[in-house]
């Protein structure tokens, strides 16, 4: 395993900001504009991303115990200490 | 590391309070809802959890949301050889101790609870774990704003969090108090695409600090036991896309990937999927499947020839090894006040059940049963 040096952490933070960067402007770029009167769809509960956040965090907390990764929950924070 | 009073940070957050419970404006959240949860694995560990989540909006664009679970742990007698991986915790993944009988089901219990307070743009959030050997909390901060129309949304977020590790007293371990400590960042960007369809990218990155390793466990190493060793620090960072479509005949098909490494050499793909249906007018049902697979820690050997394991590490921990896993679901959604409009309360209600199988390339299976009721102010 290697050790975890300054320079390895720095360079680990450089391609993390690097990865979400990309990721959000890849989000925020070339998509038409949706009205608000033709979101009746995505309003829907069968369509949110958060009507089951707590669902996810719970399960999430289960994998946790099983596999050696974590994460994807998404949103901020989240009050889970054992990320 | 001291642990702050329950009583006096509900104090705090209800001195902050003025007003009583009152409409809510986003359908997403519930304003009270309970729930029970039973999980069952195959090495016979049980936990059953009973959670309350209320939200609250105050004046000024304020809300206060607050989480509480209470947990009941049963960790079943040890039958294992010795060396052998044993029944954990099926949520904290900690073993039993083993001290006096052994021979016999251990069982621990855990609460939990966390307020967060929200305030247009900005939240802030506390979060403690309580059992007899560990205390977790963490603070935690969010900034979210919506752009271009509502169609775009950034979020960010940031955490800290500080465990305090206490072993109790057992016969083959002898690990002393310890701390870890979990800095978190993410940043999370929601867009509506088409009428029909939403994406969600997100990274998140996680650098923990202290014990990690799991205090009762021993490993067998070069033809004795030692106990387990693992690096005090690790970098974890993971990137996901979340694609939700909305199909013809009111259902909605759900897309998840997320790709996750570490410094400790673990690599895993995730792949999730799930399918929602309106049966009738408020009630859908949902089905669920997610694959995930995973490399092994660069630490992790299934034999160690000597006592000094690899680097000085040495792990007993599944979780370090190459695994895949499974996980098939299937729920109800119930609206009541789609159905029961009519009704003085019922219409407030709504009603979750699901079943979840998981099982994994390590021989383990699990059963994940919940129902909860939702009920809207």
């Amino acid at each position: 395993m290697s050790p975890a040096t300054p320079t390895r952490v720095r360079a680990l933070a450089r391609r993390a900001l690097l990865a979400g960067g990309l990721l959000l402007a890849l989000a925020a770029s070339g998509c038409a504009t949706v009205p608000v009167y033709q979101r009746e769809h995505v309003t829907d509960r069968i369509m949110s991303f958060n009507a089951q956040a707590r669902l996810d965090m719970r399960l999430m907390k289960s994998f946790d115990a099983r596999e050696g990764s974590t994460g994807g929950t998404g949103g901020a924070g989240g009050g889970c200490a054992c990320k | 590391m001291r642990w702050l009073p329950l009583s006096a940070l509900a104090g705090v957050l209800v001195a902050t309070w003025a007003s009583p419970c009152v409409a809510m404006d986003d359908p997403d959240e519930p304003a009270a809802g309970t729930l029970v949860r039973f999980f069952t694995g195959s090495d016979h560990v049980t936990v059953r959890s009973l959670v309350g989540d209320y939200t609250f909006d105050g004046p000024r664009d304020l809300s206060l949301s607050i989480h509480y679970n209470n947990e009941r742990v049963t960790i079943p007698a040890i039958a294992a050889p010795v060396g052998s991986a044993e029944a954990v915790d099926a949520i904290t993944t900690a073993s039993r101790p083993i001290a006096g009988n052994a021979y016999q089901d251990f069982s621990k219990v855990r609460n939990e609870f966390q307020g967060e307070l929200t305030h247009g743009h900005f939240g802030a959030d506390y979060y403690v774990s309580s059992e007899s050997d560990y205390l977790g909390q963490e603070v935690s901060a969010s900034y979210n704003r919506d752009l271009e129309g509502q169609q775009l949304n950034l979020a960010f977020g940031t955490s800290y969090g500080w465990d305090a590790i206490d072993p109790v007293a057992d016969d083959d371990t002898h690990t002393g108090n310890s701390t870890k400590t979990t800095l978190h960042w993410d940043a999370v960007a929601t867009r509506v695409v088409t009428p029909t369809a939403m994406v969600r990218v997100g990274v998140e990155y996680n650098v923990v600090d202290g014990l990690q390793h799991n205090p009762y466990r021993n490993v067998y190493a070069g033809g004795t036991n030692v106990p387990e060793r693992h690096p005090d620090h690790r970098a974890r960072r993971d990137a996901f896309v979340k694609f939700n479509q909305y199909l013809r005949n009111r259902s909605s098909l759900k897309l998840t990937y997320r790709y996750y490494n570490d410094d400790w050499g673990i690599g895993s793909h995730e792949i999730g999927s799930r399918l929602s249906q309106y049966i009738t007018h408020g009630v859908f049902a949902q089905y669920q499947y997610r694959y995930y697979t995973q490399t092994a820690a660069d630490f992790y050997r299934a034999v160690y020839a000597t006592t000094a394991g690899v680097n000085g590490y040495l792990t007993g921990d599944y979780r370090m090894a190459a695994l895949s896993s499974h996980l098939f679901g299937i729920a109800l959604d119930f609206d009541l006040g789609t159905m029961a409009a009519e009704s003085a309360w019922l219409h407030r209600l709504r009603a979750r059940m699901s079943y979840d199988r998981y099982f994994n390339s390590n021989n383990y299976s699990a059963n994940i049963l919940e129902t909860g009721v939702d009920f809207r102010f």
